[in-house]
Formats: C-alpha cells, sequence, structure tokens
C-alpha cells in the first residue's frame, strides 16, 4: 500500500484556478502531482454527472476549483455553482462516499501559493483514505 | 406418465437428494413478497405463495447477462476478438414454478429457439433446466389463465407437475427430464391416483374469476386494429415504465451493449421495454415509436395480434396477471384485451370516443 | 373526502358544457382494489365515471407537461405545488389551466394494506377515519392514520397552493414536530454504514424506471440514463449503475421535489426512494430557505442565489 498514489481528477475553471496551476509551474513551485486537470469554461459548467463519471471510471478523488464569488468571468456563473455543489456534496455523503474524497474550492489565477496549498492538501485527504471503491464500476464478471 | 404419491417428508428428502445432481432454484420468501432464487441446502421452496412479484424467466433469461469478452490491448494476440463466455450449464432444476410461467417458457422459446434462428445462451440454459412444477390451488382474482391457453394444473413446458394433496403431493412425471429427476430424488413411480389430478384441477379451475376473450382477435384486420380510435385513451394513463414488461414472464425483448473498462470489454444481453423512448430506436436517429401511444399500442399488438398471427399458438400471455397487479396507473390487459377483440372498425367511425 | 366525486362530476360537467375547458384530467375507478386510473373527459356526458377516494396518489401534473389544451385538472397539495413548477418551468401556461383544488386528508398505502391484511385484498372501504379491507376470510378495520403513505403522514400543505375552484373547505393543516427524523438517522451513521445502507435499499431495482416516470418532474426530452453520446451509466444491473441513476434522479428534482410520494407509489419493488429526494428538500430548507411550489412568482431553488450563500464546505 505504501507505494500507492491516489488519481485524483481535477476541474479547474479556466479564468482562474487554470492560471494558477499554470502560475505555480512557471514559478517552479514543488507539489505532489496526483491530478488529472481538465479545464471547464467555468465552475458553473460542471454538471453532477461529470464528478460521478470521475468516480465510476476510478478517481480516487474529486477536486473542483473555479473563481472566488464576485469574481467570476461570466459575472454570476460560479454563484450558481456554489448552490449546487452544496447540495451535491451532501448528497453524495448522505449516501455514504467519504468526506475527503471530494473537494471545492476558490484559487484566483494570482493565488499560486494558495493553489500549492491546495493540492497538497487534496492529496493528502485522499491518500489517507486509500483507494476509492465506492462508486467505481468495475468490469462486469459473469454470474 | 407416471405417478408418484410423496409424504411431506419423501418430498423434502427427495430434494435434498436432487441436489447432489442439481442446482435447486425456487420461490423464497422475502420480506413481504416471493422471489425465485437458488436455494440453500437442505432448503425447500416455500410453497405458501401467490404469484412471485417478478416472474422466475431471469433464470433462464437473466435482466443481464454477458456473453461475450474481448480485450482491446494489442500487445495480445487475441486482442479485438470476441470470445464467448464459459457459463455455468450444469442441470438445474426450478421447483415450484407456476403451470403459468411455465408454459410462458414454452412461449419464450419460440422466439428463441425459432427453427431459423437459435440463441445459443438461452437455449444452453433452457436445456440445462428441468421444470418442477406445482399445480395452483388458489388463483387471485387478477389470474385469468384458464382463458389465455393456460391453466392452473397446465402441463405444458413442465417436465413434473406436482399437486399439493392433503399433506403431501402428488407428482406427475411428464418427460425424460422429468424422470431423471425423480430417479435423482429417489421417488418410486407408480403409485398414485390419476382421478384427484382431475379432482384439482376442476376445481382450481373452478375457482378463476377472472377472464379474457380472444376469439375475434386473428380474424380482426391488423392495420384496422393498429389504427384504431381507442388507442389514445388506452394509453393515457402509461407512464411509460418497464414494469409490466420487466415483471411479465413471456416479454422476451433484449437490448446488446457493450461495456469496457479499462482495455476489456464484455458484451451484455440486458432486457429491453418496449415502453422505453429508445426501444429500438436506429442508428439514424429515426425512432419509430416515437410517441407513448405507438409505444403502448406496440405492446398490445405484440401480445395480442402480431403474435397471434405469426405462430397460431393463441395469444402472448399466460394470464399469470403480474402486469394488471403491478401497473402503477392500472393499465389493465384485460380491459385492453376486450376493447380490441370487441373491435369492429365498421363501428369505429359512428362511435365518438 | 368523502362527497368529493359527486362535486368533481359537477364542476368538470359544468367546465365542459360552458366550454371553458378542452378536456378535464381526473381519476376513473380502477379495475383492482387500490388503484384508480388517470383518464380525461372530453364530454359532459362522461364526467360520471371520474372517481376521487384515497387512491388516486398518482400525481396529476404529470399528464400536463406540453400539453395544448384548455385543461381542468384535480390538484391535492402536493399536485398543485408540481404545477406551479410546471408553470415556472414552462411546461404549461398558467392561462391554460383550471385548477380544482382538492383540500386533501391523505392516500392510501396499498402496499401497507397488503402487507397487514392476510390473503388477498379484495375490496377496501373508507371513511375519513376508517378504512375496511375485505378478504376471502372476512373484514379488517384499520386506523386510516396507520395506513397513510408516509409522505402524507409528514405532510404540511395538505391545501393547494394554487386554484381556480375549490372542492371542499381547506382543511386543517398538520404539525409535524419533525418530518425529517428518518433522514437525521442516515445521516448520523459513518460512511461505510452509510454506503451499506443504500446498497440495501437499492439492492432490488430492476430499473424500470417507473420511479423516474411517475415523476411529473422528470419530463426530459431523452433522461441522461438513455444518452449514448457520452453514455452516463450502464444499462445492465450493475449496482453502481443502479446506484448512479438513482443519485442523479434524486439530484435532478432537487430544490422542486414536493414529496408528492408518487415514485414510491408506483416503484414495483418497493424502494422507498424518497429516502434521496427528502434529503435534498432538507438541505434547499435548511441551506436556501427554499420549498418547492409554493410561489409561482419565485424562481427555483438551482436557478437563484444569494451571494452570501453558504459555502463553509469551499476551501
Amino acid at each position: 500500500m505504501s507505494d500507492w498514489e491516489p488519481k485524483i481528477v481535477s476541474f479547474f475553471c479556466n479564468w482562474c484556478t487554470y492560471g494558477a496551476a499554470d502560475l505555480a509551474g512557471v514559478s517552479r513551485f514543488e507539489h505532489p502531482a496526483n491530478t488529472r486537470v481538465i479545464r471547464v469554461p467555468c465552475s458553473g459548467r460542471i454538471s453532477p454527472k461529470f464528478i460521478l463519471s470521475a468516480f465510476m471510471n476510478g478517481a480516487d478523488g474529486v477536486w473542483v476549483s473555479g473563481c472566488h464569488p464576485g469574481d467570476c468571468h461570466y459575472i454570476e456563473g460560479n454563484y450558481y455553482a456554489r448552490r449546487k455543489f452544496a447540495l451535491f456534496k451532501n448528497l453524495i455523503e448522505y449516501m455514504g462516499i467519504e468526506p475527503g474524497r471530494l473537494h471545492f474550492s476558490w484559487i484566483s489565477s494570482a493565488e499560486s501559493t494558495k493553489y500549492v496549498q491546495v493540492i497538497t492538501d487534496v492529496i493528502n485527504a485522499v491518500k489517507a483514505l486509500g483507494p476509492n471503491q465506492q462508486f467505481v464500476k468495475n468490469k462486469a464478471k459473469v454470474a | 406418465m407416471t405417478l408418484i404419491t410423496l409424504d411431506t417428508k419423501s418430498w423434502a428428502a427427495g430434494l435434498t437428494a436432487a441436489a447432489d445432481a442439481y442446482r435447486l432454484f425456487g420461490p423464497v420468501r422475502e420480506d413481504a413478497c416471493h422471489t425465485f432464487k437458488a436455494l440453500e441446502k437442505g432448503k425447500t421452496p416455500d410453497l405458501d405463495m401467490v404469484n412471485t412479484r417478478l416472474s422466475p424467466k431471469a433464470l433462464i433469461f437473466p435482466q443481464s447477462d454477458i456473453i461475450l469478452e474481448y480485450s482491446l490491448d494489442e500487445s495480445r494476440e487475441d486482442h479485438h476478438i470476441m470470445r464467448e463466455v464459459q457459463k455455468d450449464v450444469t442441470p438445474r432444476a426450478v421447483v415450484g414454478i407456476r403451470p403459468c410461467d411455465a408454459k410462458a417458457t414454452a412461449l419464450v422459446k419460440l422466439n428463441f429457439d425459432a427453427p431459423d434462428v437459435k440463441d445459443p445462451y438461452w437455449l444452453a440454459a433452457y436445456e440445462a433446466t428441468t421444470f418442477v412444477g406445482v399445480a395452483c390451488d388458489a388463483p387471485l382474482s387478477t389470474c385469468f389463465c384458464t382463458t389465455a391457453g393456460c391453466g392452473p394444473y397446465s402441463e405444458e413446458g413442465l417436465d413434473i407437475l406436482v399437486m399439493q394433496k392433503g399433506d403431501g403431493f402428488l407428482a406427475k412425471i411428464l418427460t425424460d427430464k422429468g424422470r431423471a429427476f425423480a430417479k435423482a430424488a429417489g421417488w418410486n413411480p407408480a403409485s398414485g391416483d390419476l382421478a384427484a389430478f382431475e379432482a384439482g384441477k376442476a376445481a382450481a379451475e373452478k375457482k378463476m374469476v377472472s377472464a379474457v376473450q380472444t376469439d375475434h382477435l386473428e380474424a380482426a384486420d391488423l392495420l384496422a386494429l393498429h389504427n384504431a380510435p381507442f388507442w389514445e385513451k388506452t394509453a393515457f394513463a402509461c407512464l411509460n415504465c418497464g414494469t409490466c414488461t420487466f415483471s411479465c414472464p413471456t416479454c422476451w425483448c433484449f437490448d446488446l451493449q457493450d461495456e469496457v473498462a479499462g482495455k476489456s470489454g464484455v458484451r451484455l444481453k440486458n432486457w429491453d421495454s418496449c415502453m422505453f423512448p429508445i426501444f429500438t430506436v436506429h442508428t439514424t436517429g429515426h425512432n419509430p415509436r416515437e410517441t407513448k401511444v405507438q409505444r403502448v399500442r406496440q405492446r398490445f399488438m405484440h401480445k395480442l395480434k402480431y403474435f397471434v398471427d405469426k405462430y397460431k399458438t393463441g395469444i402472448m400471455c399466460v394470464g399469470c396477471g403480474r402486469c394488471v397487479r403491478q401497473c402503477p396507473v392500472n393499465i389493465d390487459i384485460r380491459k385492453v384485451c376486450e376493447e380490441m377483440n370487441r373491435f369492429n372498425p365498421a363501428d369505429a367511425c359512428a362511435v365518438r370516443d | 373526502m368523502s362527497g368529493y366525486t359527486e362535486k368533481m362530476r359537477d364542476i368538470a360537467r359544468r367546465l365542459l358544457e360552458t366550454g371553458a375547458v378542452d378536456m378535464v384530467i381526473g381519476f376513473r375507478k380502477g379495475s383492482l382494489p387500490m388503484m384508480n386510473e388517470p383518464c380525461f373527459v372530453t364530454r359532459a356526458d362522461d364526467a360520471h365515471c371520474l372517481v376521487w377516494d384515497g387512491h388516486c396518489g398518482i400525481n396529476l401534473a404529470n399528464y400536463l407537461t406540453d400539453r395544448k389544451e384548455k385543461i381542468a385538472v384535480f390538484a391535492k397539495g402536493c399536485d398543485a405545488r408540481n404545477m406551479v413548477t410546471h408553470v415556472i418551468e414552462n411546461k404549461i401556461k398558467r392561462e391554460q389551466l383550471h385548477i380544482v383544488g382538492v383540500p386533501c386528508t391523505g392516500m392510501i398505502d396499498k402496499r401497507k394494506i397488503s402487507a397487514m391484511t392476510k390473503g388477498e385484498v379484495l375490496a377496501v372501504t373508507e371513511t375519513d377515519d376508517a378504512v375496511t379491507v375485505t378478504t376471502a376470510g372476512g373484514d379488517q378495520r384499520f386506523d386510516r392514520a396507520d395506513v397513510m403513505q408516509q409522505n402524507c403522514a409528514l405532510c404540511v400543505h395538505r391545501n393547494p397552493v394554487i386554484y381556480d375552484d375549490l372542492l371542499a373547505d381547506p382543511v386543517t393543516e398538520q404539525t409535524i414536530p419533525d418530518r425529517y427524523a428518518d433522514i437525521r438517522k442516515i445521516e448520523a451513521m459513518d460512511a461505510a454504514s452509510k454506503w451499506q445502507f443504500f446498497e440495501d435499499l437499492l439492492a432490488p431495482c430492476i430499473r424500470c424506471y417507473a420511479c423516474r416516470n411517475a415523476c411529473p418532474l422528470c419530463y426530459c426530452p431523452t433522461c441522461f440514463v438513455d444518452e449514448a453520446k457520452p453514455q452516463w451509466v450502464g444499462k445492465g444491473q450493475d449496482a453502481t449503475d443502479i446506484r448512479t441513476f438513482h443519485f442523479l434522479r434524486a439530484f435532478h428534482c432537487a430544490g422542486r421535489c414536493t414529496d408528492c410520494g408518487a415514485c414510491e407509489r408506483a416503484c414495483p419493488m418497493g424502494i422507498n426512494m424518497r429516502l434521496l429526494t427528502r434529503k435534498l428538500e432538507k438541505d434547499c430548507q435548511s441551506e436556501f430557505g427554499w420549498e418547492a411550489g409554493m410561489d409561482p412568482n419565485q424562481r427555483p431553488a438551482l436557478d437563484v442565489y444569494k451571494t452570501n450563500d453558504p459555502e463553509t464546505f469551499i476551501k
């Protein structure tokens, strides 16, 4: 188990967190690299289906990050997203997924240090939980 | 035809003995309902049941069945080659199946064992299975098997028919498969009274309160029936859920799906339902039955007209009443059958609804 | 609710005779005990087939989606709230509807009755406070409160929120000290127990989609489970696929569900999937102070926001 590294799917808003990740890279900050980044136009674009699909396809953790409230490139996309995420996170935990598997953050394109902090936190949280056994769809078995 | 009289003890002992040679399935009580399941060693089927919620058709025709598997890993020599999966087709027996469900298996066989096309998966499971039916002495008010080409003591599709008699059982061996099962069970043949069967049958049939009339269906004009004005009213309440088709012992439609995880994939044969909006949607996007009314009509026309015309063996319904009891909005095949059977195109324009 | 049937027929007759509506949507007597069939009536002469009793649990808002006619429809408290939601979501115009409000004292749970009765239920009669079940072995009498659908026992909006005609005087609303005791019990479990709880709850599911189709909120032209490009969920009996279906079905009803109970009532396997929708109902109330379908002039919970919405879960 000690060799095990989690796979984390990250959905980053093009206008902020994606830039922060880029800036962290150009600034040569060091951080663990277990995430697969998917760039989206806005955190408001995230459908619950994306998050569940990530888990179904074997992600050990999912992280969604967008612009701070008030800073949305599309004025209010992240406000709508925030309501959706609140209900979503509650429901998925209610159905039995561990709280440490799904993370949300607001990181502006200038906050590369926050980016490094959050990615480290997210990876540590998922690592502590071990491989995801829930919502993963394994190959069907012959009856 | 051989008769065997059994007391409760030899019934149970016989099933235990048969379990060495057969995997046994039968009705098991779960919460408030009965379900057909593998019987645990030493357990007898619970015969104190009304019809199970779901029919036992899944024992031969599973709701979701892997039929082929393959690898997409190009470093393997057999990549992209479909392989048949190995299944357990050792002998098994369904003990406690109702005559209606057994007759339904015989109807489903017409589709999966046609002269020109055969479904190897269904057939392998079917041929491995011995059907030990238990006659039905307590039909429900929604059962109409006697007028649906079946009956509480119907023998079609069965290898052994057992009737409950007093504290024991009377078994009628009907086929070679049945004889082999009786031998494995150590049941001693040739004792018993055929008249008891006839009496039981007559008594059970007398208890049937529900009926359908199907005498005009075959002669009816197919297109006229298809275009009949009553379908809109018939279909109005329908939610287009799959409850009727999934609980039906004779519904045989299926859908093929590929599922891939990483580099290995399987092909699945899943139950389909004509109630679903994507049922038989073409790859072009064309949907031959786009509306609810068309889909409801498809279900009843298939069961009560297309099947009747094609196979000339009556309707594709055995009168088990499951769809009647379970439809969430009370669409009742008995009422629809009545409407179809009495439909006269000449009256259609004169009648206002 | 005794006497409703006659009043309904009178109203239907009047509306059809005067041409005020093109059709009336209601229930007709079913062919089985405890079942009525949703139906429509277009001629005043046919109004006599309409009935109302404790077995009208199917939500008639389901039959209004995208209809073009002028329609009179009977609405219990929950149904009326779904009609509000339909109007808000442009599934029908308010002007097309003549809502006949039905003050409701709760629908009877056919599964409870069958479970509490020995033998096949042959007939059921009801009064305002009792239900009598006839079987081959004789009659059994139950208190109406003991055989009510759970959502009705927990209902706090028995009277329709909008209507054009009201069938009878409003009934007294129930006060329920804790509508979500069962939800809290699940919330208090640890993650593994929660997982197992829903594993067991959903195990009997046969994916007939009766819950989805009985729901007036589920009107997408193509449901996500039917989509092929991409295919969000597999179509077999895989437990993850089944769970994902139930999760997303419930989530699509977030902030819209009125707990009418149509899903649970329709389920042939008796699954209480309301445990999912009610969790969302509870959270919508506690997080956003929102109750679905109460006001045609308010946008639903996920279609609006406040700048100070809760966000402690966001880093």
